[in-house]
């Protein structure tokens, strides 16, 4: 079958009803958290993570992707708005947005807003379906020491260009992988780390650990933190920019886009690093770089257009490789689980329907999140004035729920009170929990591969050296890790999150 | 794990960082203690679990060593209520969703989880257990058929 084939497939799977209604769901539910501040796309997912189990394998992931790129739009609504950022990766719209709205230009930031990231994700899901193939066929060559070298080098990644310390978030990887190593063991059933619980011989479920991890201790410390209430919403005014807007962001919104296409194919990229990088990028090649944070309007078009690409090209190397390279991928990676699919180069030729289903879903959503964020802005705004207070019961009932359902057991729902607890101290010890999620997913992965890998070679490491895919890789990962070293390029690193922080 | 007398040395929450990676990776060597480490050929189950452990004790020891040296950082201060309620009133719906049914739990879990956040109303989160329970009833036991009792068997 030939592209046009592929992507009719895609279109016609997408567009069945109950897809299609799925699709709406998850771009409403996506534009509901990213508004909303104070509930994330991950611990959405988490929560939402179980009920995918009840729907068919295409629609629930159609649903939960719908979540992830939804959100995008959704954040950049608080974040100009209410100078909040809705969104972690809204974090810089807020710079400029806000500023724009305070000079009544709010419509006119919103709709480049939403109008760069309809953009963006068309480029993006252009991206995915051109990229998809390529690589899946040049992945379809690995042979688990290329899968090792790579996992090893997608996590180490992972943490380099994640914010925050390195070393805590190797820390955190390992936890994952130790987590991921309790239960049974595959190769020889031996059981490990179990404690000798019954319950834990076939292992720890990944939704327990997500929803105690990223739902229950979200809750918590939300709670801890006091004067969330009582947000001033920017008055809204006419919803469309100027042709002087235009003239000046749409060169903004192709390298926010190319940028955040880019970075979200690297590991630990994602919405909020492409958002950061983009707004540096702008304020580089601007003629008047001393204006951004006055509300420049290429200050919120480039980081909207890049977190909306990165979101959806971070799909790639799950899709194709089989490899997620953040915590949202982490998730997307356990729903395919949930259905026994593996994805990974064997999905594109076995079940060409629900790559192409998805890629076609993904611009389906973007359109219809342009309608979904445009006219019916009003309704989202009033949803801001909802307090926190009525809102958590909700998401704890929810998470409780989720968590239970899996296998009608005290023990799960205990276990991820525990995990909450867990995160609650990971918190307090600031240590941001996402690399954990990545190292438990790909650690039952990673002992397989390798322990397969010197099967072969009867205990000969030399292999990893020999193949010319993974000596590549590891060396990318030394030279990463030798980069880290240098305190020039600590300080880079450390520059790119500032605002972040700030 | 508290910080040494001094007082104007110790960044506490790289110092509890320290504590955990070395707890997590003690708490693994100990129970893979009986677990076979095989060779690199033939890697036994206890292989990979024991070189994680070892590297999260060594990271530990590395990033504790470094918070000694640097300037003292308090951890923030910590609120027990939310932590406490929340946690227990999940405990309490995970044995009421098992004995007393899903109706129960669920207006348990609502009741008490509101308790975390002082200043509530009881009027609003009575009318709140109640919509949510309703929904929770209609939409995850009838629409998604999860398996839980709705009233106390």
């Amino acid at each position: 079958m030939n592209f046009v084939d592929l992507l009719m497939l895609g279109f016609s799977e997408a567009m069945t009803p109950a897809n299609l209604g799925f699709c709406l769901l998850g771009a409403l539910l996506g534009t509901l958290i990213g508004v909303l501040p104070g509930i994330g796309p991950t611990a959405t997912i988490a929560v939402l993570l179980p009920i995918t189990f009840f729907l068919p394998p295409l629609a629930g992931i159609i649903m939960l992707a719908g979540i992830y790129y939804g959100a995008q739009y959704g954040g950049s609504t608080t974040a100009i708005l209410v100078n909040l950022p809705g969104e972690a990766s809204a974090v810089v719209t807020t710079l400029d947005g806000y500023q724009m709205a305070r000079q009544g230009r709010a419509g006119a930031a919103l709709a480049v807003a939403a109008l760069g990231s309809f953009f963006a994700g068309t480029v993006a899901t252009f991206a995915i379906a051109v990229a998809g193939p390529t690589l899946s066929s040049f992945a379809l060559n690995f042979g688990p020491a290329e899968y090792v070298a790579l996992m090893v080098f997608g996590l180490l990644a992972a943490t380099i260009l994640a914010s925050g310390p390195v070393l805590k978030a190797i820390g955190m990887i390992l936890i994952g992988l130790l987590l991921g190593m309790v239960g049974t063991d595959q190769a020889t059933g031996a059981e490990r780390l179990t404690f000798g619980a019954v319950e834990l011989f076939d292992g720890i479920d990944f939704i327990v650990i997500a929803i105690g991890l990223f739902g229950f201790s979200e809750i918590i410390s939300n709670l801890e933190r006091s004067g969330s209430e009582g947000v001033t919403v920017a008055p809204l005014t006419r919803l469309w920019p100027t042709r002087e807007d235009f003239r000046n962001s749409w060169a903004a919104v192709l390298r926010g886009t190319g940028l955040g296409t880019l970075l979200g194919l690297l590991p630990g990229g994602g919405a909020t690093l492409a958002s950061f990088s983009a707004y540096s990028l702008e304020k580089k090649v601007s003629r008047h770089p001393e204006k951004f944070g006055t509300g420049v309007v290429e200050g919120v078009a480039a980081p909207e257009a890049a977190n909306n690409a990165a979101a959806q090209s971070s799909f790639i190397p799950l899709l194709t490789l089989g490899i997620p390279s953040n915590n949202m991928m982490a998730m997307m990676l356990s729903a395919f689980m949930i259905h026994g699919i593996t994805p990974g180069p064997s999905v594109l030729t076995n079940q060409p329907e629900i790559f192409w289903g998805l890629v076609a879903s993904m611009w389906i959503g973007n359109l219809l999140l342009v309608v979904i964020n445009l006219p019916m802005i009003g309704l989202w705004v009033r949803l801001l004035t909802v307090p926190y207070r009525l809102l958590y019961p909700a998401i704890l009932l929810f998470c409780c729920i989720g968590v239970y359902s899996m296998n009608n057991r005290i023990f799960d729902v205990i276990l991820a009170a525990g995990f909450g607890l867990l995160g609650y101290v990971f918190r307090k010890a600031k240590c941001e929990p996402g690399p954990l999620l990545l190292g438990f997913v790909l650690g039952p992965l990673l002992e397989a591969n390798l322990r397969r890998t010197l099967l072969i070679t009867q205990g000969d490491p030399s292999i990893f050296i020999e193949r010319p895919i993974s000596l590549v890789m590891l060396i990318a990962t030394v030279v990463l890790l030798g980069l880290m070293i240098f305190p020039a390029f600590r300080k880079t690193r450390e520059e790119a999150f500032q605002e972040e922080e700030a | 794990m508290a910080g040494p007398a001094a007082s104007d040395k110790g960044d506490r929450p790289d110092l509890l960082t320290a504590a955990i990676f070395v707890g997590f990776g003690a708490l693994g060597l100990w129970q893979t203690r009986v677990l076979e480490g095989g060779t690199l050929a033939q890697m036994g189950p206890g292989f990979l679990p024991r070189v994680v452990c070892v590297l999260l004790i060594v990271l530990g020891l590395v990033i504790g060593f470094a918070a000694l040296r640097r300037d003292a950082e308090p951890i923030e201060p910590i609120k027990l209520r939310p932590v406490i309620i929340i946690t227990l009133s999940i405990v309490a719906f995970a044995y009421a969703a098992t004995h007393l049914g899903f109706v129960i739990a669920s207006l348990l879990l609502v009741i008490a989880g509101s308790l975390a956040d002082p200043g509530g109303k009881w009027r609003t989160t009575l009318l709140l257990a109640a919509g949510l329970t309703a929904f929770g009833a209609i939409v995850f036991v009838y629409g998604l058929g999860v398996q839980v009792p709705l009233w106390p068997v």
